[in-house]
């Protein structure tokens, strides 16, 4: 497709998710949590280390003890906006690893066929053998724990489902008219994947972001319960792993907390990934639900060619 | 040809599983948890991890350890827990059996309930019921697994006292103890199950016979049960057919909470401890079940759906 | 043509009487009667395991969970009393104590007679036979068996007997020996029931090791025939036989009948008083069942253990607060809980510290620095925080309960003084923590518990200036890394293999270095040979003279500082009798008794 439909496909849709409320509001809390994180990484963040009291308090209407204190005195508030930065650089991490991997493999194995395209599969195919918990932690063995581990590990197993996609999008593409006359002209491999090819995948490759983003979130936490995710400082996984003890104790409103923060923001991945699906490409309902962490749903490969 | 089709994947599997025997071998042989350490604890001195060593076969050269785990493959013998002593393929069977109890019946259920629900959204598109449902199912989706687990534990077992917080007994008496977990199970899964079945039926709504059906003078009701959910049935098994291999892994996080003694739970307790043979075992166990089954589905979509081509 | 719309309402009804019946037939499903109820006549002792055991064979296993049931299928040389206190041993299945020769290496051993092994397919007839010493001196074997032990007989019985080292050598290369042809120089057969072992030298010690549960006394007849089986059977002398053994579920202990242990007839001078010297001289065990179900969760045990489906169970930090409380008296259970339940609390036999590793650079060579971090520490504001308290503030390295402690050995360690701490650092050229760069903490898991514990001492230390960091390791790599020597500090613990002070200041011996159990590297000449002094003494005041000059020395250099001992808080049902709470033996349950009739009514 030339270029010129393709940049009108992306102001339609942004024309099309600006009309409606909902979207326009999540963008809007996913914006206000990138702030967040941003604010974070440069420091800007109250410290939560912090002892606001000597030992838990429930929350009242001081500023720092909006959502209570923790143990140690130490405003949940704070720990959660902490927790904010973490997860957002979470998000990010996995997805920049995972993205661009799944986008080049899948390119790589759509246009090149042959033995390209059957090792490709073969990779992904032993990679989506082995349970996924258990690759992500015997890979943050490796590599050791902590942050940029599991990142690591996410990323490295999060490529396959995007990789299909895109493999399967390519498939159909690279025989179309435009190519062949590409080919023509003398483009050489390269140019047509980059210049041709790429731009008609990429929309998939967004919506498969913003889904990513928010499975890396969950994941993450799953993660650091089981003990290989983030050790120091602060991370929504730690909060809710603390929970299951004070929970007994009485203590709800750690836990209420983050499971609040958490919420919002992955209603909003969820409503954004959604709207940008619909605006993109409504031809992909259905079939663009990326794995989760825990239940390895993927997309089948059974070839279904409509009559 | 069909014949062929079928050889030609079974031969398929070998690389796969060849791909995967190594990648686990250099995983859980290469870095992990040091399963000698672990046993010794503080009394691991250099001699007693030498003797441990040589007792567990982990002082061969690494080359040699790894064709012994070929042999075990082929020969599906994967040997003695290092932390339990039991016979490994007595061990999995037994945890195999008790986490397709924890989520086999709700996985069925599920997918009765979940399609039964997105059917009468899908017949009532476009009004409120339609709008709230999927706001609802959206909005279940957007908690982690982990905080449904704790808060109906938390709730219905430790405060109403409804079910019991957890445990286990074998053979028939184990389901008071997996009643909660299949409500958990069920309940986190309709979200996600209903968006994508609706999104299917709605799909399939669009389609020529469907107007055809109509224009036939079909009642409303007849066009939906019949016609569509025939139809959509394929797309919709091809969803969720994918997902029961790992069935049989059970829930680790349901069976850690719960106290079940499943394959989940093994695995992960495998892990803490390098339990090499558990994790090795399982992971190719898991491997094989997945590739065969994925064949014997692709065969069944073929055989039950005209569109579908093997190739 | 119109499609009618069929009414909502003639939906919903279908959808609501789904809903309604998966609920009403769940929640029925999900009550069930309470365990526990039964007749009257036969004892059971309900109780828990709280982790899969490894092993059953003795001499495969050392860990609690394996000795809890080991030390009631088997019998070991000599025991622990059940009541008196510091531990002390006593004769198991000794005539009496072992006589030492006068050339002090030598030790006579007489057995009882009439001591009976359980009844088992393995020997002729199915009837158990009686204990000789031929079975001590097989056990004894292999146990020093390299193929078969290879983590207890070090700490055990290495370099403590003649000939077992050279004998242990040779299995190592003989994979089958065939232990009857090997004749072992100190392990000296008189007669059926009479024995001698000669020490390599004069080792005031060694008759602990026969009290250690690896050490118990097995027939060749089981191991023949069950070999690998061993793991997961039995046969022994003790008082309870194993009748059930599914891996994940309910263990079930029926009662040896032909038991000859029976109840000690002296304790403390309060066991009286408490009625636990009631059955003073009865014969054992009084109770005719221990069911014991696999619940790895904190949280459900405590509510069966509330709901009497538990006889007993220890409080962890999460529960505590709702249930107990401690004042200037000890530990006491809040009104509602008390008139249910009695609770105990008794020290535990294993202390808890910081490892500082003299082969770093900055720490190694810095005294005034090591000490400005004893200063800095406030280890009882930690216990109180951290733990509810329940938890000692050590001065010396040894637990409390432990021949050589600080009960019987003046020491005093660093106090809480923040100024002293400042003072150490200006001492140690780093004013207000000016230019002393981050230390690093070694740990060897990431629980909630030690993540928590970590930002405590992080705010601590941070009070004086000094920077805190945690590296959480998994357990292998973080034994690998203290094997190396390769950290700063780490957060270690050791608990008692058996209970005299020489367990603990065996970790700072040099020879001990790393890879040795001191991590650390400490070495100091006159600690060494005061220790050398100390290791061929018994337990006594010129040994505990020795031992106030080494604690002298370990509180001059801090090897470690940061030193607690865990206090173990649990509570019991009223019904259950004779509870003293003995942390040196694996099990007492041969020693409790039940109020069957209270019991049932307790249940109803």
């Amino acid at each position: 497709m030339p270029r010129v439909y393709i940049n009108h496909l992306y102001w339609e849709a942004a024309q099309k998710l600006s009309r409606r409320r909902l979207v326009v509001i999540c963008f809007g809390v996913i914006a206000v949590y990138v702030l967040v994180a941003l604010l974070g990484v440069f420091n800007l963040l109250p410290d939560y280390q912090t002892r606001v009291a000597t030992g838990y308090e429930a929350p009242s209407f001081e500023l720092a003890k909006l959502l209570g204190t923790d143990i140690f005195g130490r405003s949940v508030l704070y720990k959660i906006l902490a927790g904010t930065k973490t997860a957002m650089l979470i998000g990010v991490l996995v997805t920049s690893i995972s993205v661009p991997i799944g986008v080049i493999l899948g390119a790589l194995a759509g246009y090149y066929g042959g033995f390209v395209d059957v090792g490709i599969v073969w990779l992904y195919t032993v990679i989506s053998s082995v349970p996924y918990i258990l690759m992500v932690i015997a890979i943050s063995y490796v590599i050791g724990k902590g942050l940029i581990a599991i990142c690591l590990a996410m990323g490295l197993l999060g490529w396959v489902g995007l990789c299909r996609l895109i493999r399967s999008e390519v498939l159909k593409t690279r025989n179309l008219e435009y190519v062949a006359a590409a080919r023509v002209i003398g483009a050489n491999d390269f140019q047509i994947i980059f210049s041709h090819i790429l731009p008609n995948v990429v929309h998939l490759a967004i919506i498969s972001a913003s889904l990513q983003i928010l499975g890396a979130i969950k994941s993450e936490v799953i993660l650091t319960f089981l003990g290989v995710g983030i050790q120091d400082g602060a991370s929504w996984g730690s909060m809710i792993s603390d929970a299951t003890g004070e929970l007994v104790q009485g203590i709800w409103w750690p836990l209420a907390g983050v499971v609040f923060a958490m919420f919002l923001i992955i209603y909003a991945l969820n409503v954004v990934s959604d709207a940008l699906r619909d605006a993109l490409d409504p031809k992909l309902r259905g079939t663009t639900e990326v794995a989760d962490g825990e239940s390895q749903v993927g997309v089948k490969e059974a070839v279904v060619q409509k009559a | 040809m069909m014949v062929g089709y079928i050889i030609r994947r079974l031969l398929y599997i070998i690389p796969t599983i060849l791909g995967v025997a190594v990648l686990v071998f250099v995983l859980f042989t290469v870095a992990g948890e040091d399963p000698v350490r672990v046993a010794l604890g503080q009394h691991a001195t250099p001699q007693a991890i030498a003797d441990l060593e040589a007792l567990w076969g982990l002082d061969q050269p690494l080359w040699k350890q790894f064709l012994d785990f070929l042999g075990q493959i082929v020969t599906f013998d994967y040997g003695e827990s290092y932390f339990t002593g039991e016979v490994l393929s007595e061990a999995f069977a037994s945890g195999a059996l008790v986490s397709l109890s924890l989520t086999l019946p709700p996985f069925m259920l599920g997918l009765v309930l979940n399609i039964a629900i997105a059917m009468m959204i899908a017949y009532y598109r476009e009004t409120w019921i339609d709008r709230f449902s999927t706001a609802t199912a959206v909005i279940s989706m957007s908690f982690s697994y982990l905080v449904y687990i704790i808060a109906m534990q938390y709730f219905l077992a430790y405060e109403l006292e409804w079910f019991p917080i957890n445990g286990y007994a074998p053979g028939w008496d184990s389901i008071p103890y997996l009643v909660l977990p299949w409500l958990i199970i069920i309940l986190v899964s309709i979200g996600p199950d209903v968006r994508i079945y609706r999104t299917i039926f709605l799909n399939e709504m669009q389609a020529n016979y469907v107007r055809t059906a109509r224009a036939k003078g079909v009642s409303e009701r007849s066009v939906l049960f019949v016609h569509i959910l025939k139809n959509a049935m394929i797309p919709i098994l091809t969803f969720t057919i994918v997902a029961v291999p790992f069935l049989i892994l059970g829930s680790f996080l349901m069976e850690r909470f719960f106290s079940i003694p499943g394959l989940g739970d093994l695995m992960i307790t495998a892990i803490n401890n390098g339990d090499f043979p558990v994790l090795k075992g399982m992971t190719m166990y898991i491997t094989i079940t997945y590739a065969l089954f994925n064949l014997l589905t692709d065969l069944l979509i073929a055989a039950v759906d005209p569109r579908v081509k093997l190739n | 043509m119109a499609v009618q719309k069929i009414s909502i309402w003639q939906k919903t009804p279908q959808l609501v009487l789904s809903a309604l019946l998966i609920a009403t037939v769940a929640v029925p499903l999900g009550c069930r009667p309470r365990d526990g109820v039964g007749n009257t006549d036969v004892k059971v002792l309900n109780y828990f395991r709280g982790a899969t055991y490894k092993s059953l064979d003795p001499p495969k296993q050392f860990d609690v969970a394996s000795a809890e049931i080991v030390e009631n299928v088997y019998d070991t040389l000599l025991d622990y009393h059940y009541l008196k206190r510091p531990y002390e041993l006593v004769p198991n299945l000794l005539e009496a104590m072992p006589e030492l020769g006068e050339d002090k290496l030598t030790y006579t051993f007489q057995l009882r007679k009439g001591i009976k092994f359980h009844d088992d397919p393995c020997f002729p007839g199915g009837k158990g036979r009686e204990l000789t010493a031929d079975d001590v001196i097989y056990t004894i074997k292999r146990f020093s068996d390299a193929n078969v032990n290879p983590q207890s007989y070090p700490a055990l019985l290495q370099n403590r007997i003649k000939g077992l080292d050279a004998f242990r050598e040779k299995t190592r290369n003989q994979k089958d020996l065939d232990y009857a042809q090997e004749s072992v120089e100190g392990l000296e057969k008189i007669d059926s029931h009479t024995f001698k072992i000669v020490m390599t030298e004069p080792d005031p010690l060694l008759l602990m090791s026969f009290a250690s549960s690896p050490l118990s006394i097995m027939p060749q007849e089981a191991v023949d025939k069950y070999g690998k089986d061993l793991d997961h059977r039995g046969v022994g002398t003790g008082p309870y036989r194993l009748a059930q053994n599914p891996r994940r579920g309910e263990i079930v202990l029926k009662k040896n009948p032909n038991y000859h242990g029976t109840y000690p007839t002296e304790g403390e001078p309060e066991d009286q008083d408490k009625g636990l010297l009631d059955r003073a001289g009865d014969p054992l065990p009084f109770i005719d069942e221990v069911r014991l179900p696999l619940i790895e969760e904190a949280q459900p045990r405590m509510l069966k253990f509330r709901n009497g489906e538990f006889d007993w169970i220890g409080i962890d930090r999460d529960n505590f607060p709702n249930m107990a409380y401690k004042d200037d008296k000890g530990f006491h259970l809040k009104e509602e809980f008390a008139q249910k339940f009695d609770i105990y609390a008794v020290d535990a036999l294993s202390s808890f510290y910081i490892t500082i590793n003299f082969r770093d650079e900055l720490l190694g060579q810095n005294k005034a620095l090591r000490q400005a971090l004893a200063y800095a520490v406030d280890t009882q504001a930690f216990i109180d925080k951290m733990s509810n308290g329940r938890g000692h503030a050590l001065n010396t390295i040894v637990p409390l309960p432990i021949a050589g402690s600080e009960e019987s050995v003046s020491a005093q360690w660093y106090p809480h003084n923040l100024q002293q701490a400042k003072a150490k650092l200006q001492e140690a050229g780093y004013p207000d923590g000016k230019g002393l760069p981050p230390l690093v903490m070694l740990y060897g898991s990431a629980t909630p518990q030690i993540r928590q514990s970590h930002e405590f001492l992080r705010a601590q230390l941070a009070k004086v200036g000094i920077e805190l960091k945690a590296e959480f390791l998994t357990f292998s790599d973080y034994l690998r890394r203290k094997e190396a020597g390769s950290f700063q500090i780490a957060s270690s613990g050791w608990g008692a293999d058996y209970p005299d002070a020489e367990n603990f200041y065996q970790l700072f011996y040099s020879p001990n270095k790393a890879p040795g159990p001191n991590a650390g590297s400490y070495s100091n000449p006159e600690y060494d040979r005061l220790y050398e002094q100390m290791r061929r003494m018994p337990p006594g005041p010129e040994r505990n003279q020795i031992i106030e000059k080494m604690a002298a020395l370990f509180k001059e250099d801090v090897p470690a500082f940061f030193l607690t001992t865990p206090i173990t808080v649990g509570m019991h049902q009223k019904w259950l009798l004779n509870m003293k709470r003995n942390l040196m033996l694996g099990s007492h349950f041969q020693f409790l008794d039940i109020d069957a009739e209270a019991k049932a009514k307790g249940l109803e």
